[in-house]
Order: C-alpha cells, then structure tokens, then sequence
C-alpha cells in the first residue's frame, strides 16, 4: 500500500468507527503529506461515509453510530476544507437545509447534512422551524439552489406546500428545485405536495439531489444557450 | 403517473384493513377474505369463505370502484341498507385497485383485549355535581297563589337548605305546571349545579347516574356509574371510530386541515357515536335508561378534546404547540348528539398544554402526585408517552413521540393485543428455543406490544444482539433461528411457520429491533430531560435513588415485564418493588372528576400548575436521546443491576 493509501485507509477507518480524533489526525498527515485537499476528501471521507450509508441502509448501523461517524467527518473536514480555496471560488451547487416551519425535530437532518456534505455539496442548514421564505430567500441566491426539506410529524407537511406554492408564485419552479423527507413523508405526499423528489433516507437523499442538481445545470445550460442565439440574432439584425 | 398507478399496472394493489392499521401489498384480484387472513386478522368466518355464512361482512371505506359486483351469496346476507353504506362478504370481494377495508367488531373472531381496569382511587367524599331532591309540594290554595316555580324552589330550600340560589332551567319551566300536578305534587327535582334541569314525577332519588368515557386516540372506555354510591355499574369499551380518519392523533389533525369544517364534524360525529354506542350497552346491560344519566365526563388527549368538542385543532400540530383551551369545558351532552338525559351536562377535564391532555391530568390526580413528600415518576405509554416527576414542590411533565411500535405498529409482525397475539417471550440462552405465549392460547398470529418489550431483552441476555442493538452475525453459527432475511437483513425466527397461524414465519427483524430502540429512547429521554430540569429547578441533583415510586399507565403498561422494560432501558434504573401499574388511568380520572366537584376542581388547579417541559426543544435532547438508543444505556453505571445481569451472562466484561 502506498503511504497516500495507507491514510486513505486510516481515515475510511476513523470516519466508518467514528473516531473522531483520529479523523483529525489522518486528515492532518495527509495534508502534511501533501496530498491534495479534494482528493483526501473525495477518497478518505466521502468513500466512508457512503459505506457508513449502506450499513445504516442494512440496518446494521443505527443513529447513534451514523452520528458518530458524521462527527468524525466533520473534524476532518474543518481541518480541509480551509485549504480548498481555489476550488471553493468556483461556481458550486448549494443546498439549503432545514426542517419546515411548525416542526423542530431534526435527528434525521442533521444526518441528511452530514451525508450531503460527504457527498461534495456545499450545505447551508437553517436549522429547524424554518419559515417558507427564509428557505426561498436563500435558494435562490444560488445558481443552482436546491431546498432540502424535512418534518416528523403529519400535520407540518402543509408547511412543505407552503415552500411549494411560494416558489410557483415567484416564478422559481424549475430554476430551484426541492426534495423532502422525514417520518411522515412518503412518495405519494411528494406528489400531492409538489416536490420535485423525495428521498425514504439519507443514502437516498443524496442519490436524488444529484439528480435534482443535474437536472438545474441542464436547465441553466438551456437558458444560456437560449440567451445567446437570442443575443446572435440581434446582432445579425443590426 | 403516481407510484400507486405504477405499481398498480404492474399488477399490485394495496389493502388496509381498519381498525388495526394493517396494510400490505397483494395481487390485483386478490380475495379480501384471503388477504386478511394472510396478514393475520381475526376476520369471522363459519363457511372457510365460500360465501354461505355470511359472517365475514366487511364495510368498503375507499376504492369501491375496483370492486367486481355483488354476487348472489352476498345478496342473501346482506340488506339493502349495508349495500348502501359500503358492506361487502370478505369472501367474495376481489379489489383491482387499493382499498381501505373496515372490519366491524361483529366480524370479529377475537375481541381486541381493552382494558378498562385502573386505579381504584378511594375518593374522599363522594359530592357530584348532580343531585336529586325528593319533594313534596303543598297545593296552591286562595290564601297561597305562589308562582309554580316559587312554590317548588321554596319547598326544596325549606327541606335540604341548598346553600346556592336555585335557577330553574326555562325549557323546565315550560312544562313545570302539567308535571307539578299530573306527579299530585310529588316530584324529584334534578340538580346540576345550581340549576333545575328536570322535574321528575314522585320520588326517583334512587336512580341517579352519570357516564364517564376515556376518550383514547385508539380506544374508548365507558363507565355507567351509580352517582348515588360512586360506584361502576356497567363497563363498555370500543375501538375508537375515528381510526379510519386517521391512525394516531397528527392524522387526525391533518384530517380536519384537509377536509376543513367537515372533517371536524366528521371527527366529532364518529368519537360521539362511539361513546353513545357504549352508553347504549352499558345500560341495556343494568336496565338503566339513557334519559337517567345526568352527566358525561371525558378525560382524554389534547387532540381528542379538539375533536370531541368540534374545534379546529391545526395550531395544536405546529409548534410551540399551544391549546385552543386550556380550563375544563362544559357543554350540553345533547347539542353534539350524545345519548343522555336531554339536559344532562358533557364536561370535558382540562388540559395541560398541546401534547399534554387531560389524560394526563388524571395521572396526577389519581397517583397523587402532587400531593406526594417524596419524589415520584409516572410514565404513561402509548404513541405519545407523557412522562410526569415531581412531587408537592412542583411536578413537571413532558411528551415524547415514542411512536406506535410498541402498539405493534411498523413491526413486520406486529399487531395489537388481540386473539392469538403473542404477550410473552423468553429464549433460553442456552439453546435459544423460544418460548412464547399468546393471548387466549390461540395458534399465534404475530406480536403484541408486551412480547415487543420481551424479545429485545431476551435477545439481549442470549447474546444474540448487542448493546447497540445490532444482531451478533457470528451467533449464526449457533443456532439456525438467526438468519438474513428480505434485502440481507438479519432477523429471528421466534416462531417457525408450522407453528403460527399465519402462512409465514414470525420473525423479528433489525429493523425491528431500530424501531423499538427509537420507542424506548423516546421515553427515557423524556425521563433523563425531567430529571435534570427538576433537578436545576430544585437546585439539587434528581437521581434514580430519589425517585421514590413509577407508575406505569396506560393499558400496554399494564402488561409489560417491568424487569425485562427496565432491561431494555425503557425507564431509569430503579428496584422493581418501587414499579407500580395503575392501568387505565384516564377512565379513573373520568370517574373520579364524575363523582366529585373536589376532585374535579383538583384537576383544575393540576392543569394550572403542573409545569410542561417542551422536550424536543431542550438543548440537551439529542445527546441524550442517542444514549438513550443503546440498550440498557449508552452509560452502563446508570443501570449497574442491569449491566451485572449481563456480567454475569457472560454478555459483557
């Protein structure tokens, strides 16, 4: 094993054992090593939260381990994420997080955040009793904003519908996108909600905010081809 | 197209069966009567389904259009009416698409087992707020033309001495002079109150009786009482008939914000025929006429009370969770269609805050709490536990969404304590044969919430799963019960298939295991959260040696293990002598408050002074709740009994 994949595997270890000490110290030999940031991350990190993801998914993990895990993440990336200041100034996808207005349980969003983040995404979490505008607002200061939403309870997901009919109002639909989750939600609320995706967890969450994002770029992409024939012609008139 | 067409094309439907809440996938054309019993319901039947016995009558509640039509058979057993009101035989029905089925209690075998039993509070002075007064009139003469009414409320303060001013009711007084002189001037005069609301002829003082409902989210309970000796004449309980609008107390909630005023009155109108089906029984039993019960007092959830009383509950659901009220609340019984006395009084107990109702006000009015020297925990459990400690300082309460799995609900083989459920569970370590017993010693069927709190402690002490909850995969090579299931998941076998009365295996799985983890961590999160902020508030520290009694409520409480729920970690570590089971606490509650303006003003000033914790909201809640998710505890010096139990098991070092 070379010595980079020797600390690869020592920092898949600490993060799959949630040791979070151990994390940090990985991630700092790696860095004195001088491996790239985002190559630590994508390598060491993100390949352990994902197999920390399948062992939730099997049931084999539970909350408390995933938490810990997440923990152990997090001390590696505080120590990362700092050295990543080229690739941070590049146009990034941003997902704005938050339990919905009327619910404050918010165990399962905070894993949700932490496998978004593994995952490469830029997280903004508004924590819990988040109004429908603050989500709208900080979406869509974004390029590419996704609202992940979740609640706990039934009578909240009017809350998600809310988030839903004020982004149709202002024209939004589309440009941001949005998916749910939570103990009550289902795919059938999803459709009768509006969302653009629901995810049952967190391993699926992050395969349908790919998805989401991906389908933002294509969007974006559209519109600016749109806008330069658009401004083509005009100059062919001229 | 929607995923229920999806799957729906691709040849499965789905059936959900009420009241259980049961719900599963089937091929399209699938028999109901098949159905159930694949999933385990107690559906009668006489004929095996062939459709001659007519007993298997069940009422379509959605998704009558995929139904075929009616055959001849179930012409002959059922009337033009039910045809109207959505009837079909079980046996004979075939849905195409997904269908709500409900199953009426007389299509039943097994009746769920409702426990009606509580506490037996001696209450110190039996004082209702009806009282009847036995009297005889002198006739008017020309040297004595008193009104009617002067004549009467003269004659009764002359004879009991009434320390209120007496007020005669209007719709009384309408029809006082024919009911003065037809009685010959006899007559019992009915009190609620101050008021006069009814004249009766001769002396009835003997026949005085009120009704007292539990108003569960999933159960109802009704007590006929004796108001004249305090005491229960008559007993009913039924499932609660709201359960089709919705499973647990958020659904209905979102069932009044969906449906708007008419799912309020729907909500109001099937609570209120549920409890009048319960008064009709319980006097049709005693030979008591419904128009001789003078008051009904219910004590129930916050939730309940919003739809019993017919108020839209939406803000209750968000937080910070407020009440519409907070008081006790007197209606008339028949402005919202009770069966009662047409003037008889409906109280509905007061409430402590959103998720905290007068059900819980009964808990502390019936274990005398707050009246207590010493510090005392009370937990009562169901989907929301509430959990209360303190003592006569200051008794703080608060509510955890601990989730239907102990009901047996999101188990793959959970159900509720009816026939053929399992209630028992050991495994013997050595062997790890299981031993079980089911209620009514019928072939088992699946898993009711008492065996739901014995499995993981059994599993626990055998070593088959560890303190993280997680199954020992190495066991596997010890016994064959230990297997992967569905996806890999591991899970074990607890009765194989020959033995069950169903067409499959009963097994718990891991997820099943995560879900009764995520349960009990949700109460004794709300018990270690008390502990500490009555400890801040008492400026000194709440530990398990101060807690000097736990009474275990609600009808799951009573049936439980309280060595194998404490195993588990369902509550703080305490001796077992120190458990107490007061069963169904909110029916005591109602009879008390029934019986007695004392007791009902006490639970007026509990509802004032018990002081709500907003569990989900304390800084400290998700720390503690991961703790809590191991089994007994993440810290094992708070269950030092516990954890020698598991030394010596050769569990742990």
């Amino acid at each position: 094993m070379s010595r980079k994949e020797e600390i690869f595997e020592r920092l898949r270890q600490a993060v799959i054992l949630g040791e979070t000490e151990e994390c940090a110290k990985a991630a700092q030999d790696a860095i004195d090593a001088g491996i790239a940031p985002m190559k630590v991350i994508k390598e060491g990190l993100s390949k352990a939260m994902e197999v920390v993801g399948d062992k939730f998914e099997n049931k084999e993990y539970f909350l408390p381990e995933m938490l810990l895990s997440a923990e152990a993440m997090y001390a590696g990336l505080e120590l990362l994420l700092p050295l990543l200041k080229t690739e941070r100034a590049e146009r990034k996808e941003k997902i704005v997080l938050g339990v919905v207005e009327g619910d404050i349980h918010d165990i399962g969003k905070n894993i949700v955040k932490a496998m978004l983040t593994a995952a490469g995404y830029e997280v903004v979490d508004l924590g819990v009793d988040v109004p429908a505008s603050e989500f709208i607002e900080k979406a869509s200061e974004e390029e590419i904003g996704v609202i992940a939403m979740s609640t706990m309870m039934t009578p909240t997901l009017v809350s998600i519908k809310d988030v839903e009919e004020k982004l149709a109002k202002k024209g939004l639909k589309g440009k941001v996108k949005t998916i749910i989750g939570g103990g009550t939600v289902t795919e059938q609320w999803r459709s009768k909600l509006g969302s653009d995706a629901y995810g049952k967890d967190a391993v699926e969450a992050v395969d349908k905010v790919k998805t989401l994002v991906e389908e933002i770029k294509e969007a974006v992409k559209l519109m600016e081809r749109k806008r330069k024939k658009r401004g083509s012609q005009a100059g062919e008139c001229r | 197209m929607t995923l229920r067409e999806e799957v729906e094309r691709s040849g499965r439907i789905k059936i959900l069966f009420f009241p259980y809440g049961k719900r599963e996938w089937f091929k399209k054309g699938v028999c109901i009567f098949d159905a159930a019993k694949a999933l385990g319901i107690d559906l009668s039947s006489l004929c095996g389904g062939k459709g001659t016995c007519g007993k298997c009558k069940v009422k379509i509640e959605k998704g009558m259009k995929g139904l075929n039509s009616l055959t001849e058979q179930e012409l002959k057993h059922i009337t033009e009416e039910e045809i109207e009101a959505g009837y079909r035989l079980a046996c004979q029905t075939m849905p195409t698409t997904t269908v709500s089925v409900y199953v009426p209690e007389r299509s039943r075998i097994g009746k769920q087992r409702l426990q009606t039993a509580g506490l037996e509070v001696l209450v110190e002075q039996l004082n209702p707020f009806v009282r009847k007064y036995p009297v005889k009139l002198p006739e008017p003469t020309l040297h004595d033309s008193r009104s009617d009414e002067d004549r009467l409320l003269d004659a009764l303060n002359a004879k009991y001495n009434l320390p209120t001013e007496l007020d005669l009711n209007f719709e009384v007084a309408v029809d006082l002079a024919n009911k003065l002189r037809d009685a010959d001037w006899t007559v019992t005069a009915v009190k609620w109150k101050n008021k006069i609301i009814d004249i009766e002829p001769s002396d009835t003082s003997d026949r005085c009786f009120g009704f007292a409902v539990d108003v569960g989210t999933t159960k109802l309970a009704g007590f006929l009482m004796d108001l004249n000796t305090g005491k229960v004449v008559a007993v009913a309980a039924r499932m609660n008939p709201q359960i089709p609008l919705g499973e647990e107390v958020m659904s209905r909630i979102s069932h009044q914000m969906l449906e708007g005023q008419k799912g309020v009155e729907e909500l109001q109108a099937a609570v209120v025929s549920g409890i009048n089906e319960m008064i009709e029984e319980c006097c049709e039993k005693s030979n008591v006429k419904t128009s001789e019960i003078y008051e009904i007092c219910c004590v129930g959830n916050t939730a309940m009370q919003l739809c019993f009383l017919g108020i839209y509950g939406r803000y209750v659901a968000f937080a910070p969770y407020p009440p519409v009220l907070r008081r006790g609340v007197d209606i008339r019984a028949s402005s919202i269609g009770l069966v009662s006395h047409p003037r008889a009084n409906a109280y509905y107990a007061p409430v402590i805050g959103g998720f905290v109702g007068a059900d819980n006000v009964a808990v502390i009015l019936a274990t005398r709490m707050l009246d207590s020297d010493e510090i005392c925990l009370a937990l009562d459990i169901g989907t929301n536990t509430e959990i209360d400690l303190g003592n006569k300082d200051l008794v703080m309460v608060d509510s955890c969404a601990s989730g239907p799995a102990f009901e047996g609900m999101q188990i793959k083989h959970g159900m509720r304590a009816a026939t053929g459920a399992i209630e028992r569970v050991s495994i013997d370590p050595e062997t790890f044969e299981v031993n079980y017993r089911t209620i009514e010693e019928k072939p088992p069927v699946g898993l009711c919430g008492s065996a739901l709190v014995d499995v993981p402690a059994e599993l626990l002490k055998a070593g088959l799963i560890d303190l993280t909850g997680k199954f020992v995969s190495e066991m596997a090579k010890e016994t064959d019960r230990l297997r992967r299931g569905l996806k890999g998941i591991p899970e074990f076998v607890l009765v194989p298939q020959p033995e069950t009365a169903t067409d499959t295996d009963i097994t718990i799985t891991q997820g099943d295991i995560r879900e009764l983890q995520k349960a009990k961590a949700a109460m004794r999160t709300g018990a270690e959260i008390l502990m500490k902020r009555l400890g801040e508030k008492r400026k000194e520290t709440v530990t398990e040696s101060d807690i000097s009694k736990l009474f275990m409520a609600g009808a799951f409480g009573n049936y439980i293990d309280p060595e194998n729920a404490r195993t588990i970690g369902m509550y703080p570590e305490l001796p077992l002598e120190r458990v107490e089971f007061v069963g169904n606490i909110a029916g005591t509650g109602a009879r008390m408050c029934l019986i007695s303006k004392e007791e009902r003003e006490y639970a007026e000033k509990i509802a004032t002074t018990v002081k709500y914790h907003e569990l989900a909201a304390d800084e400290d809640f998700q720390k503690e709740y991961l703790d809590a998710l191991f089994f007994p505890h993440k810290n094992l010096d708070r269950y030092p009994d516990t954890a020698n139990l598991l030394r010596r098991l050769g569990r742990i070092k």
